[in-house]
C-alpha cells in the first residue's frame, strides 16, 4: 500500500472515528436533553400543581375561619361564604385533574383518600355552617362540628406532596446517575479510540521512518560510489520501495563504471 | 556460469558502447562483470533479453 494512501486512510479514518464519536455524543445529549424534558413535564409539574392545591387548601381553611370570625356581619358572611365555596370547588377541581394525571400509583390512590376524605369534611362544614346561621353565629357550636376534622385531608395532602416530591427526587437522581454513566463511558470510549489512533498512526510513522533511513543510508553510500558489499534491503509497494528499487539500479550503473574502469 | 548472459552484456557494448552496458545494468540490476556469476536460467535470460529490447526501443 502506498505511503499516500496509508496517510490518507489514516486522516480518514481519524475523521470517521471523531465524526461517529460526535455524532454519539450528540445523540446521547439529545436523549438526555429528551429525559429532562420528560422530567420536567411530568413529575415536576405534578409536584408543583400538587403544592398548589395544598396551598388552596389551607386558604379552604383559612376561608372558613374568616366565616366564624366575621359572619356576624351579613355583608361578611355572604362575601367569606362565596369565597369559602369557591376556594372549597377550585381544591376539589384540582385535586381531581391531578388525580386523573398523576403517573405515581402510591401518589394517585393518596389523592383519591383526600379527595374522600375532602368530600366528609365538606358535608361537615355544611353541617356547621348551617348550625352557625341557624344558631346566631355562635361559631364555637359551628367549630365543635368541624374541630380537628380538617387534619385528615392535610395530612393526606401533605402525604401527595411528599410522594410527588419524592418522585421527582429519585428521577432526578436517576438521570444524573445516567448523565454520569454516558459522560464515563463517552470519556472511556474517546480515550480508547485515541490510543488506537496514535498506536495505527504511531506504527505508520515509525515503519515510514525506518525506511527512509534505510535509504538515506544506501543513498549516503552510493554518494561516495561505495557500492562494495552493498546491500539495498528495500522492498515494499509503496514509494519507498519504488525509490529503493531505482537505488539498486543505480548502484548497479557504479558497478558496471567501476568495473569497466579496473579492467 | 553465465555465459549466455554474458555474451548478450557483450553483444549490447557493442551495439551502444559503455553507456548502453551501464543502462543495462541499471535495468536488470546485473553488472556485465557479474553476469558470468549468474546462472543461464531461463527467467534470468528473460529479464535481460527484455532489458536488451527496452534499450533498442529508446532513440
Amino acid at each position: 500500500m502506498n505511503i499516500s494512501t496509508k496517510l490518507v486512510g489514516l486522516s480518514l479514518g481519524t475523521v470517521v472515528v471523531v465524526g461517529g464519536l460526535a455524532a454519539t455524543l450528540v445523540g446521547e445529549l439529545k436523549s438526555l436533553s429528551a429525559s429532562y424534558n420528560d422530567l420536567l413535564q411530568g413529575p415536576v409539574r405534578e409536584a408543583e400543581a400538587a403544592r398548589v392545591t395544598q396551598v388552596d387548601f389551607k386558604k379552604q381553611v383559612q376561608e372558613w375561619k374568616d366565616i366564624l370570625l366575621r359572619g356576624q356581619n351579613p355583608d361578611d358572611l355572604v362575601k367569606y361564604a362565596k369565597q369559602f365555596h369557591e376556594q372549597e370547588a377550585k381544591v376539589k377541581a384540582e385535586a381531581q385533574t391531578l388525580a386523573g394525571t398523576v403517573r405515581d400509583p402510591a401518589a394517585k390512590q393518596s389523592l383519591n383518600d383526600f379527595l374522600t376524605a375532602d368530600d366528609t369534611l365538606s358535608k361537615k362544614y355544611q353541617i356547621a355552617y348551617d348550625v352557625y346561621v341557624t344558631e346566631k353565629f355562635d361559631f364555637k357550636a359551628a367549630d365543635r362540628i368541624v374541630r380537628g376534622q380538617d387534619r385528615a385531608p392535610t395530612d393526606l395532602f401533605d402525604k401527595v406532596v411528599a410522594q410527588l416530591n419524592g418522585r421527582v427526587a429519585a428521577q432526578a437522581a436517576a438521570q444524573q446517575a445516567e448523565a454520569i454513566r454516558q459522560r464515563n463511558t463517552a470519556l472511556i470510549v474517546s480515550g480508547a479510540l485515541l490510543v488506537l489512533i496514535s498506536v495505527v498512526g504511531f506504527i505508520v510513522v515509525r515503519g515510514v521512518l525506518t525506511r527512509l533511513g534505510r535509504l538515506r543510508a544506501v543513498s549516503d553510500r552510493l554518494a561516495k560510489a561505495d557500492v562494495q558489499g552493498l546491500s539495498i534491503d528495500i522492498s515494499g509497494n509503496d514509494e519507498i520501495g519504488e525509490f529503493g528499487e531505482s537505488l539498486k539500479s543505480v548502484a548497479a550503473a557504479i558497478r558496471e563504471l567501476l568495473g569497466a574502469a579496473s579492467h | 556460469m553465465g555465459i549466455k548472459l554474458k555474451n548478450l552484456y557483450d553483444e549490447v557494448g557493442r551495439e551502444k558502447g559503455p553507456v548502453g552496458r551501464m543502462q543495462l545494468a541499471m535495468l536488470t540490476k546485473i553488472t556485465s562483470f557479474e553476469a558470468l556469476d549468474c546462472e543461464d536460467s531461463p527467467q534470468n535470460l528473460k529479464v535481460v533479453e527484455d532489458a536488451i529490447a527496452q534499450l533498442r526501443r529508446q532513440p
